[in-house]
């Protein structure tokens, strides 16, 4: 028991952090660089870049904070707006599968095409760049995060275990009653199946999306300004920090999943 | 059959000509009961037992008002199934547990109580009570998840005798247990019973199960699913597990098997 568990730490994080240490060091010692044919100018060494970050991190963090509150923003709209859907697919179970289908096709359109339509959308409502360009990029990372919600939740909905709904019936209870004590709380764990894939979606549309925005700011906007202008270093000063933003956040999700749902996968 | 004179008690449901027609996908009628007519007393434990497919399921989802027959009458107690139902007469025990695993052990049992909008002060302390009878109140909070399939079972129980229901339907609750765990648990389900004066329906497919613990067992024979056979069981009522080697248990059993029709 004991046993298992410490081989568990080692193969879930010790492992992975070793590999970690193992990439900094041939990437240090240029060893890497040797392999891919490459420079330091192009590949900066991780001191260089650490340098960097720590040189202009006030510049920095402003642009962290921009990115955040864009992927942040667009996975809180995108998760309510997609469990609203999920709810709505339940009431009505007739249409609610195949809705959801189309409602899955969004998701399949690239934010490369999707971020140039929504800028359109939303020219008009203020005279404040800033403002507007930060609603279009919400918005296109809340479109790339509501179908997983609306597909998962859906199924957290429904999918309930065998004669669960015969119980409730047994005691005459009523429809909103199975909703409060059955359904939503079944679908618990599937909302952290959908923020799974949706946290690190919401990152990933932040930075993609901030290529096609009307401001230049933010973490993504900086790794293409710096690399058209051939600042290397700092764009991978940037490239990191993007990295980090992606991996604390999924922590963070893991964190609170195993909180949320330690004692319900108790052995 | 139905002329029993040692319950002082009435009857509690009463079956007439019972019968339940399915319409396939490619709009076949498929019959899964024809005219089953049956008296079940007040107090009694009688079992509804059979091979897949006789219908005994079905039979049982019928007196729960879990589905509508489409032939024949029931009433229990008087009333329609629909009204005892709302009324809380029943507690059903399904072939699993089906325990909501985000709660607690005794939030489990609680669950019928607070749709029911019993004060929480009561809900507590009837699940208490409930606990104590099946033997958990140790595992009062846990999770199901931390509990055996025996225990879950348990639990099932207890949830079910909670709303304190005059009739106790169950449906091969032990089903999907080890055989000891399931020797232990008629034993408990036994001693439960007499604490408690439930008329009990059983549903299983296992004939010893079925002889050990009822009054009397109702043989349902396939093809279509009818009332082949009521096999009074005139052992005495205080059993143990001595009592199946005995040769008038042996030979209940014999007879019980013997009254299967087309199997």
């Amino acid at each position: 028991m004991n046993m298992k568990k410490i081989r568990r730490r080692i193969s879930g994080f010790a492992l992975p952090f070793a590999f970690g240490v193992l990439l900094v060091i041939l990437w240090q010692t240029q060893a890497l660089h040797m392999w891919m044919g490459t420079d330091t100018i192009t590949l900066p060494l991780p001191t260089r870049i650490g340098e960097i970050i720590s040189a202009n991190f006030a510049t920095i963090s402003g642009h962290i904070r921009i990115t955040v509150i864009v992927a942040l923003g667009g996975l809180v709209v995108g998760s309510v707006l997609g469990y609203a859907i999920a709810l709505v697919a339940t009431v009505f179970s007739k249409w609610g599968a195949g809705g959801l289908t189309i409602i899955s096709a969004f998701n399949a359109i690239p934010i490369v095409a999707l971020a140039p339509v929504v800028n359109n959308w939303t020219r008009d409502i203020s005279t404040d760049v800033s403002l507007r360009s930060t609603v279009a990029k919400i918005l296109v990372v809340t479109i790339s995060c509501t179908a997983s919600m609306s597909v998962n939740a859906f199924r957290g909905l429904t999918e309930l275990k065998p004669f669960s709904e015969d119980l409730m019936k047994s005691y005459g209870a009523k429809k909103i009653t199975v909703f409060t004590k059955l359904r939503l709380p079944n679908s618990v764990p599937y909302i952290f199946t959908a923020l799974r894939v949706s946290v690190p979606a919401s990152v990933i549309g932040a930075l993609v999306t901030e290529y096609f925005a009307e401001e230049t700011v933010g973490v993504g906007r900086q790794i293409r300004e710096n690399i058209v202008k051939g600042q290397y270093p700092t764009a991978w000063a940037y490239i990191t920090v993007a990295c980090a933003i992606g991996i604390i956040m999924f922590t963070l999700l893991m964190l609170a999943e195993r909180l949320l749902l330690k004692r319900r996968r108790a052995q | 059959m139905n002329e029993r004179n040692d319950y002082t008690g009435n009857t509690e449901i009463m079956l007439d000509n019972i019968g339940m027609t399915y319409k396939t996908d490619d709009n076949k009628d498929v019959t899964a009961l024809t005219s089953v007519s049956l008296d079940i007393q007040k107090g009694e434990f009688i079992s509804l037992l059979g091979p897949s497919g006789c219908g005994k399921t079905t039979l049982l989802r019928i007196i729960a008002d879990l589905l509508t027959p489409t032939q024949g009458t029931i009433t229990v107690g008087g009333e329609t199934p629909r009204a005892a139902r709302l009324a809380q007469r029943y507690g059903i025990v399904f072939q699993s547990a089906v325990l909501y695993d985000w709660r607690t052990v005794k939030k489990n049992v609680m669950l019928p109580l607070e749709i029911m909008h019993i004060p929480k002060a009561e809900r507590e302390e009837r699940a208490e009570k409930m606990l104590e009878l099946v033997g958990l109140s140790d595992f009062a909070n846990h999770y199901p998840n931390q509990l055996s399939g025996g225990m879950q079972q348990r639990v099932g129980i207890a949830r079910a005798l909670a709303i304190r229901p005059e009739i106790l339907l169950m449906d091969e609750p032990f089903s999907a247990l080890d055989e000891f765990t399931r020797e232990k648990l008629h034993i408990d389900l036994l001693k439960i019973w007499r604490k408690t004066n439930k008329t009990i329906v059983f549903v299983t497919h296992n004939i010893q199960e079925s002889v050990f613990l009822s009054d009397r067992v109702c043989v349902l024979s396939p093809h279509p699913g009818r009332l082949s056979a009521v096999v009074d069981i005139d052992l005495p009522r205080l059993r143990t597990m001595e009592l199946k080697n005995t040769p008038e248990f042996t030979a209940l059993v014999a007879k019980v098997r013997g009254s299967f029709e087309g199997v």
